[in-house]
């Protein structure tokens, strides 16, 4: 054949047999489900809570559970094996029953719908950090009666649960039509599933950690020859605080009002905490009244009074308030903040931003958003006179917001960071040296449904970004401008939002200076708007390019916002930081110095930072700012009792690797088929095999007979070789 | 389930070669060092077939033209072999302790064409007995189950054909008969197009008639090994 021709013969084969391309098996049968974000496991001192898998995962037959109809039957009449139920989060309160007969349950996979939105959604405990909190602490879980806090909630977050359970954002829903599809095809017939191929999910979030706190440090502390295999690590991260004045060792004693809200959120599922209504409605409201409170009253006249205000933001509060707790115990120790410690005496009021954003999608339609203060330290004889030092805050704080603050006196104390001070202070906090005050949105149970939940996004908050350019890039426009030209409306969350972070720091102006506040400097609703789009929607924002670290390079690719949770202590989370640059920026003297010369020892009581800036050029900003570790004492403390309860003891789980896949499951029609065919076939030709070989003089009459020349020459070298 | 998927798929792909090496091969120690050579003979011919395959990049993707150069390359080292073994014979007769050995002088190539098929088999069904044992099958993105077990069947087909095709192609040379030696590659091309038929799924349309061929083979091997259907019926009322 000559060479054209095979030429013609391969292009016709080709042509016929064309495009039968390989794909890897494994593809073929596995689907990753990709996006999802898995319940893992936290201890504290005496309990595991939580989910972890086998080694290998978990792998269940797909059931969608919409009803109890549904439910019931995955416990009592489902006889496929194991299942994973696939639920919405409008429906998430089924779990609750799978929880209770898990013996048939393999795991659980979430979604959230954009379509079908649940009326509440929140795993947090009844009584949130009941346990660290102080007395006369009214809510209880184990006793009837009483006020409740967050009553919807499942307390699923402190508690061990024995599958695993897994959550498909909205972003992801594709993943969940995947899944849809996959069980319409095979597992529609309920009745009939044994012996048929089975649309089925594996989830695989193994834990290394186990028993509670006290076991899982001791078995990351014992070290190998080599190496340290830790197990679980404590929770923790930073807070931020920052001084209206700057604050040395040799200063006079100044009294200092502590204003604090905490930064950070949780919820079941790693990486989703948005934490809009529970942290960042309180965090962007006090970043800028002090960004207000520090043009009202310029540093240069720091020696003209003797009041200085410390804003704080505390990390961890939702795991038995870590930031707080450590805060006050440093307080105590005389060592906080580190370059000029206070003493517990100094601190005259502490003012708390407490839940405050839950009422916002309550009132959308109105420019009104009430507010109530709880004051837990007032004996009953000294309300009604109207002269103590924190009615009299309230009523100024009242008037700077136009609306009537009611002062909350005999009430039980919501969960807040003042449990802390109160617990561990309690020399200062019970005889009224520390006058404190809790700014909340409620009275007696909590306005956010979705608190510490993986659903507490921007559109609890009614919050809507607006998207403004700023003039010139450095200046915001004032709320006054922006509702006169129609961008913002009054019943907006961002001008809501604006006006009571300046009625705050007007309040603490008249504190601070001993005169009400006459000028027009206000908080910019502009401001509020780009900072809550920074903390819920995307990182990569504008104030953030500013803040940010004059080294680093351009911007980040925006995959969302950063999420709340404290996370571990050996890894500092990004929000602590963005605030804390954020507060820098806003309210720090720009300096005319180089980045050498800015990375010079400033002047005391003072940090300088090398940021970005607005035309992100560079700029050396001068500022009280600073971070400390919120890192809980029991774990600084040596032999510290895990059971003791003093102190939180959270530590969270170290795992290596969470995945979803779905597949289909065997039916066992195939296994049958081929161990039958096998034995067949392996038995016949074991007796053909053994019938030739016996009688192989008898069948092989005729055999090609062996031309085998023995080559002398060839033998005698092998018989002269010793082998 | 699906452990017993594995261990049920190995069963019936290397259930009857692993019986007969058990029962011919492995009581002498020539016949296991040729199985082995062999073995390895086929996997030289894969090696410079994968070489071809992946140096003709715009081709990759079209599976049949790899096929084509595999096929070639395994019958040119089956060729390779049968060189091997003739000029090695007195050498192995020498050194072999079985006085037997070479009775038969198609024995070394039924030996030899064990060694190919069990090493074209091992190939072929490795990557499909490791993702047998997962936890999950075929179905999602189609095929069905089933795949797991027209693929050992198909396999142990292969083996078995191998096996047949080297007695087969030994006594052509042996005899210059070229038609017995047309019949091996014919029916080599013939079989491995009709697995293309599996990514249809016609799972019947390919197994059915490779097994056709391999009782057509089986019988032409057996007539050039010398038996003949009489002498086999008659092996079962003689008394020896």
């Amino acid at each position: 054949m000559s060479l054209k021709n095979i030429y013609l013969l391969v292009t016709i084969i080709l042509l016929i047999f064309k495009g039968y391309s390989c794909e890897r098996l494994h593809e073929l049968i596995y689907s990753s489900i990709e996006g999802s974000a898995a319940c893992f496991r936290r201890l504290n001192g005496t309990h595991q809570t939580g989910c972890s898998t086998s080694d290998k995962g978990a792998v269940g037959v797909v059931h969608f559970v919409q009803d109890h109809d549904d439910v019931l039957w995955l416990a009592t009449n489902a006889s496929a094996g194991p299942y994973m139920a696939v639920v919405s989060t409008s429906k998430f309160g089924l779990v609750e029953f799978l929880i209770d007969h898990p013996t048939n349950i393999a795991g659980v996979l979430t979604y959230e719908n954009a379509s079908d939105i649940p009326s509440f959604f929140t795993h947090d405990t009844r009584c949130p950090n009941e346990f660290s909190s102080a007395d006369g602490n009214q809510c209880s879980s184990s006793k009837e009666g009483g006020v409740v806090w967050n009553e919807k909630g499942t307390g699923l977050l402190k508690r061990e649960i024995p599958f695993p359970i897994f959550f498909i954002p909205e972003s992801r829903y594709e993943e969940i039509e995947k899944i849809s599809h996959c069980f319409g095809r095979f597992n529609y017939d309920k009745n009939n599933q044994r012996g048929r191929s089975l649309c089925s999910i594996q989830l695989n979030s193994f834990m290394f950690a186990a028993i509670n706190t006290e076991v899982c440090m001791r078995r990351s502390a014992t070290s190998t020859i080599v190496t340290t295999t830790k197990v679980c690590d404590p929770l923790g991260d930073q807070n931020v605080y920052y001084s209206l004045f700057p604050r040395t060792k040799e200063s006079k004693k100044q009294s200092i009002t502590l204003v604090t809200a905490r930064i950070d959120s949780a919820s079941l599922f790693d990486g989703v905490s948005p934490g809009a209504a529970s942290s960042v409605v309180g965090l962007v409201t006090l970043i800028s009244a002090a960004a207000a409170l520090a043009q009202l009253i310029p540093v240069s006249k720091s020696n003209l009074y003797d009041t200085n205000i410390l804003w704080t933001l505390f990390n961890g509060e939702a795991f038995d308030y870590i930031g707080s707790q450590r805060v006050a115990y440093d307080i105590k120790r005389g060592v906080w903040p580190p370059n000029a410690p206070l003493a517990p005496t100094d601190v005259k009021l502490h003012v708390e931003i407490g839940q405050i954003g839950g009422s916002l999608s309550d009132y959308v339609n109105e420019n009104i958003w009430p507010l109530n203060a709880f004051v837990p330290t007032l004996a009953p004889s000294t309300i009604n006179d109207g002269e103590n030092d924190i009615q009299i805050f309230l009523k100024q704080l009242s008037n700077a917001y136009n609306m009537t603050i009611p002062g909350i006196f005999n009430g039980s104390l919501p969960p807040s960071s003042i449990h802390s001070f109160r617990r561990i202070l309690s020399n200062v906090t019970e005889t009224g040296e520390m006058l404190e005050m809790l700014l909340v949105d409620h009275k007696e149970t909590f306005t956010n449904v979705f608190y510490n939940s993986a659903l507490d996004n921007s559109d609890k908050i009614a919050y809507a970004y607006k998207n403004i350019s700023m003039i010139n890039n450095v200046t915001f426009i004032s709320t006054a401008e922006l509702i006169a030209d129609g961008l913002m409306k009054e019943t907006d969350t961002q001008v809501k939002i604006s006006r009571l972070a300046t009625a705050l720091a007007h309040a603490l102006y008249q504190r601070v200076v001993g005169e009400a506040y006459t000028g027009n400097i206000t908080v910019s609703a502009h401001l509020v708007d780009e900072m809550l789009y920074c903390f819920l929607k995307n990182e990569t924002c504008k104030l953030l390019s500013a803040a940010e670290f004059g080294g680093n390079e351009g911007p980040r690719e925006g995959a969302g916002p950063a999420p709340l949770y404290v996370g571990v202590t050996s890894w500092n989370t990004v929000a602590p930081v963005f605030a804390g640059h954020l507060l820098a920026l806003l309210t720090g003297t720009q300096l005319s110095l180089n980045k050498s010369q800015c990375e010079t020892k400033p002047e005391s009581g003072y940090t300088r930072l090398w940021l970005k800036g607005w035309n992100h050029s560079g700029v050396c900003i001068e500022t009280t700012m600073n971070f400390s570790q919120a890192l809980s004492p029991a774990f600084i403390i040596s032999d510290y009792d895990f059971k003791s309860g003093t102190y939180s003891t959270w530590t969270e789980s170290v795992w290596q690797t969470m995945w979803a896949r779905v597949f289909v499951s065997a039916s066992g029609g195939s296994a049958c088929v081929a161990a039958a065919t096998g034995a067949v076939s392996t038995l016949i030709a074991a007796l053909l095999t053994f019938w030739l070989r016996r009688h192989s003089s008898l069948i092989f009459v005729d055999p090609p007979s062996a031309t085998i020349v023995v080559d002398d020459a060839a033998s005698g070298i092998l018989r002269s070789v010793n082998c | 389930m699906t452990l017993a998927e594995f261990f049920s798929c190995s069963l019936l792909a290397f259930g009857a070669p692993i019986v007969m090496f058990a029962m011919t091969v492995a009581t002498d120690p020539v016949r296991i060092i040729i199985m082995i050579a062999a073995a390895f003979g086929w996997l030289l011919s894969f090696l410079l077939s994968s070489l071809v395959w992946y140096a003709v990049v715009p081709l990759r993707s079209y599976l049949i033209f790899g096929m084509i150069f595999a096929i070639i390359f395994q019958e040119l080292f089956r060729y390779g072999m049968y060189l091997l073994l003739r000029k090695t014979e007195a050498g192995l007769k020498e050194i072999s302790e079985n006085h037997e050995i070479g009775s038969n002088k198609l024995e070394m190539a039924y030996v030899s064409g064990l060694g190919f098929g069990t090493m074209s088999g091992a190939f072929a069904l490795v990557n499909v007995l490791a993702d047998s044992i997962g936890p999950g099958t075929l179905g999602l993105s189609g095929g069905t189950e089933y795949f797991f077990v027209t693929s050992s069947a198909m396999t142990l087909c292969m083996i078995l054909l191998n096996t047949f095709w080297s007695i087969i192609f030994f006594s052509g040379f042996d005899e210059k008969n070229y038609l017995k030696i047309l019949w091996v590659i014919i029916s080599h091309f013939f079989v491995s197009f009709l697995s293309l038929l599996n990514s249809r799924e016609l799972y019947a349309a390919s197994i059915l008639p490779s097994y056709i061929v391999l009782m057509i083979t089986s019988y032409i091997a057996f007539r050039c090994a010398g038996g003949s259907s009489k002498t086999f019926i008659q092996s079962f009322s003689a008394r020896s």
